[in-house]
């Protein structure tokens, strides 16, 4: 591990291929901060995540555990499968808003719901980037899309969907929180949410699930750093930033 | 187990199901995931009592898109595991079975088939063979496909088919019809210790002493794709040299020969025997795997018949490969009951009798 | 020896049950036996009706069209099955709830009633497998009376009596 004059230091969990996200968006903090909690809680020889399809379907180019790819939504379903035929390894998803609200929503709610005993990582940025910036199940009422090009109409095309808040209407979830990658402060309590999610896993707690709102400049049509703004404001006023559910007692029903 | 009386010589009466389901058991699956449909519900009712009474996975599903992604999931860390369902629900299943395919992964999947398309109805039926054998689901692949005609046959096949299935590191379907799921038979079990499956270095089990792995179907890199699939088929190659298998009644000195498979292939072995008691050289081909296909024994054998008569409950699916592995040396003909119908010994025999007329 | 045989009935007379009961003792001494329960659609509406095939060779077709031996136990089966009945075939007829013309050589037997003096019209499946039996003695009856014994055996042996008695009324009365 090296320390740069700055103090940053590469993850041991986190390899050093350059990484083909666009400049400025959450997945490659989230990345980092993913590596750094299996790191810190020195699990990541016995971790096995499973990649999306999406923007980060190629995650296991970066992070430094072994990785399996699933088919677009069925992750938490891999993941239940690989955690069930192996209990004592810890499994995570990473999936993003068009992966776990779309197409694979009804594996979100199900995996959830029987309490599987997984840590799910929710890249919440409100548009499908890798297919071309298209509406995702989490596009806000009004924002202009590559299929809502007059804005997202919600008579028409249905409003934005709460993750959390439908998650915590569940007996089972141990752990829920939403944070937001827009600020130093916001990245701190990423990764504070991601050890404490993954932490229930390795103490057997049950399902926790970590929604990182996160900018994608590409598709937002801004500046990374009006990004962040958009990230922290809009989206965070549609998608408040808090925790849900802990040590399985809704705090927010 | 519901509804089996245990009989001298171990003989037990079972369900063409439930003979599957114990099948499984006894070969070691570790994790079944299933979602209910009919004809094949006491397959999933026997897992659900007998896999936790053994330690073992058992998950009702949310639909069978999970059931198949769960069985993806378990099967890539290594544990033997199995899905089982009917003919729609195995439409929904194509996707995870082509990822599984692609990724080489070994899993068992059970398809007591009904009438189609869409809903169709529930009897036995034999529509699926297309899409069992030709792929099903997207890309350039294939997997094992056995078909079974009894209820022993249903056991001893499930039991085989998670060892070909670790063997070559491949989907396996059982594709069994209505009928051999809901019929109870004597059958003997098979005994002793579950097969010890072979070591599974590649499976993810988290990367101790070791580099981390990767299990992906996702190859980007220029010309990965292509390798990846060649060394698809050459796997494939292997599979149809040492596995192509196949039942054979009276062919030595037959003239005409009836081509049958599943359900349809225990009729034709009784039409066969009426046609032989009037003097009619009549002959069967069973395949039992139907891929990989018998084609050359059957090319072999087209050109020693006068023609040849191909039944299915289906309007003529094993028919192209039959016509293929004959290639025109022989006219083939067909009698096909697509709609529920099982046939009966005399209308296989009175098809026959028919073209021996001609 | 190739003896093909459905049962039919309405939903809770024992139909699948005396099936199961049947091909399970049959397969301890022949050497093939299928068994097949009308699934499904089939079955809604109240009736049931299985299939039992026993052969000494291989059994090529598991549904049979024509029948060596039909039992039936409520009029709607009497009236839709009987005409599956082989010219040489042996039919059995509730006729506590039958009421069809039946030539000389079907056995008609008022299985119902006999079971429900002998305290459990749940019990008349087993009167008309004795009234079978009498007649095709493709199993020893010392071999039912055990299974029915064993079946009720812990929870009821009040009941294992009733159907006991119900068998040999039927046997006497085929017989």
């Amino acid at each position: 591990m090296k320390t740069t004059k700055s103090g940053y230091r590469r993850p041991a969990s986190l390899t050093k291929a350059p990484m083909h996200y666009c400049a400025g968006c959450g997945h490659s903090t989230a990345h980092k901060l993913l590596a750094e909690v299996l790191d810190e809680l020195e699990i990541s020889e016995r971790t096995i995540g499973v990649a999306p399809v999406g923007c980060a379907v190629l995650a296991y180019f970066y992070l430094k555990c072994d990785i399996a790819e699933a088919a677009h939504g069925r992750t938490p379903a891999v993941a239940t499968g690989i955690k069930r035929a192996l209990p004592d390894r810890i499994v995570f998803s990473y999936q993003g808003d068009g992966d776990l609200a779309a197409i694979g929503l009804a594996e979100t709610i199900h995996a959830a719901n029987r309490g599987e005993q997984i840590t799910v990582v929710f890249i919440n940025n409100t548009v499908y980037g890798m297919t071309g910036g298209q509406m995702a199940p989490t596009t806000l009422v009004g924002q202009v899309t590559a299929t809502s090009p007059s804005g997202r109409e919600s008579a028409t095309m249905g409003g934005p969907l709460r993750m959390c808040e439908l998650l915590n209407t569940l007996d089972q979830p141990y752990y829920i929180e939403r944070v937001a990658l827009d600020s130093h402060a916001g990245v701190l309590a990423t990764k504070k949410a991601l050890r404490t999610a993954f932490q229930a896993q390795v103490e057997g707690r049950g399902y926790s699930f970590v929604e990182i709102l996160s900018a994608c400049p590409t598709y937002f049509h801004r500046s990374p750093l009006e990004s962040l703004k958009f990230v922290g404001g809009e989206m965070a006023k549609q998608f408040p930033v808090r925790i849900f559910r802990k040590e399985g007692v809704a705090l927010h029903a | 187990m519901k509804g089996a009386v245990t009989v001298e010589s171990k003989r037990v009466l079972m369900t063409g199901n439930e003979a599957a389901a114990e099948a499984a058991i006894r070969a070691g699956c570790q994790c079944y995931f299933g979602y209910p449909i009919t004809p094949q519900n006491e397959l999933i009712a026997y897992m659900a009592k007998h896999m936790p009474a053994h330690g073992r996975v058992f998950i009702q599903a949310e639909s069978e898109l999970a059931a198949i992604s769960m069985v993806f999931g378990a099967s890539l860390a290594g544990a033997r595991a199995m899905t089982s369902s009917s003919s729609p629900g195995i439409s929904l299943k194509q996707e995870g079975i082509s990822y599984l395919a692609g990724c080489q992964l070994p899993a068992v999947i059970i398809n007591v088939q009904r009438g189609g398309p869409g809903l169709g109805n529930i009897d036995p039926a034999q529509g699926d063979y297309f899409q069992a054998t030709k792929g099903g689901g997207h890309g350039d692949y294939h997997i094992i496909v056995l078909a079974p005609a009894s209820v022993q046959e249903m056991h001893d096949m499930t039991f085989q088919a998670f060892d070909l299935a670790d063997q070559y590191r491949i989907p396996v379907m059982i594709l069994a019809d209505g009928r051999v799921g809901q019929m109870m038979e004597p059958i003997r079990l098979q005994e002793g210790p579950a097969p010890i499956p072979p070591a599974k270095p590649w499976a993810l089990t988290g990367a101790k002493g070791r580099a981390p792995q990767c299990i992906r179907s996702l190859f980007l890199e220029e010309g990965a794709l292509e390798k990846h699939n060649l060394a698809l088929q050459e796997c494939y190659r292997r599979i149809a040299a040492a596995d192509t298998k196949l039942e054979e009644t009276h062919t030595a000195d037959c003239e005409w020969l009836i081509a049958a498979w599943g359900t349809c292939g225990r009729i034709g072995k009784g039409a066969v025997q009426k046609a032989r008691a009037q003097g009619i050289k009549a002959g069967l081909i069973r395949p039992l795997t139907l891929w990989p296909f018998p084609y050359e024994r059957l090319a072999r054998l087209g050109a020693q018949v006068k023609a040849l008569l191909v039944v299915e409950m289906n309007c003529g699916q094993m028919l192209e490969d039959v016509r293929l592995a004959v290639n025109g040396a022989t006219p083939v003909h067909f009698s096909g009951y697509p709609g529920g119908r099982v046939p009966t010994v005399s209308d296989v025999f009175n098809a026959l009798t028919a073209l021996v007329r001609q | 020896m190739h003896e093909r045989i459905l049962i039919a009935g309405s939903g809770g007379q024992g139909i699948v049950s005396l099936g199961k009961l049947l091909a399970g003792l049959a397969a301890e001494t022949i050497p093939h036996v299928t068994f097949f329960p009308a699934y499904g659609a089939e079955v809604r509406g109240g009736t049931s009706n299985c299939q039992v095939i026993l052969s000494a060779n291989e059994i090529a077709a598991p549904i049979a069209e024509i029948f060596d031996s039909i039992l039936v136990m409520n009029q709607q089966s009497a009236e839709r099955f009987l005409k599956a009945l082989d010219q040489d075939g042996l039919a059995i007829i509730n006729q506590s709830l039958c009421n069809v013309p039946a030539p000389e050589r079907h056995l008609l037997i008022p299985a119902t009633e006999i079971a429900d003096r002998l305290g459990s019209i749940k019990a008349a499946n087993l009167v008309m497998l004795g009234a079978w039996l009498a007649h095709k003695p493709l199993i020893a009856p010392t071999a039912v009376e055990n299974a029915i014994a064993s079946h009720f055996h812990g929870a009821a042996p009040a009941l294992a009596t009733i159907n006991i008695k119900a068998f040999r009324a039927g046997l006497a009365r085929g017989g």
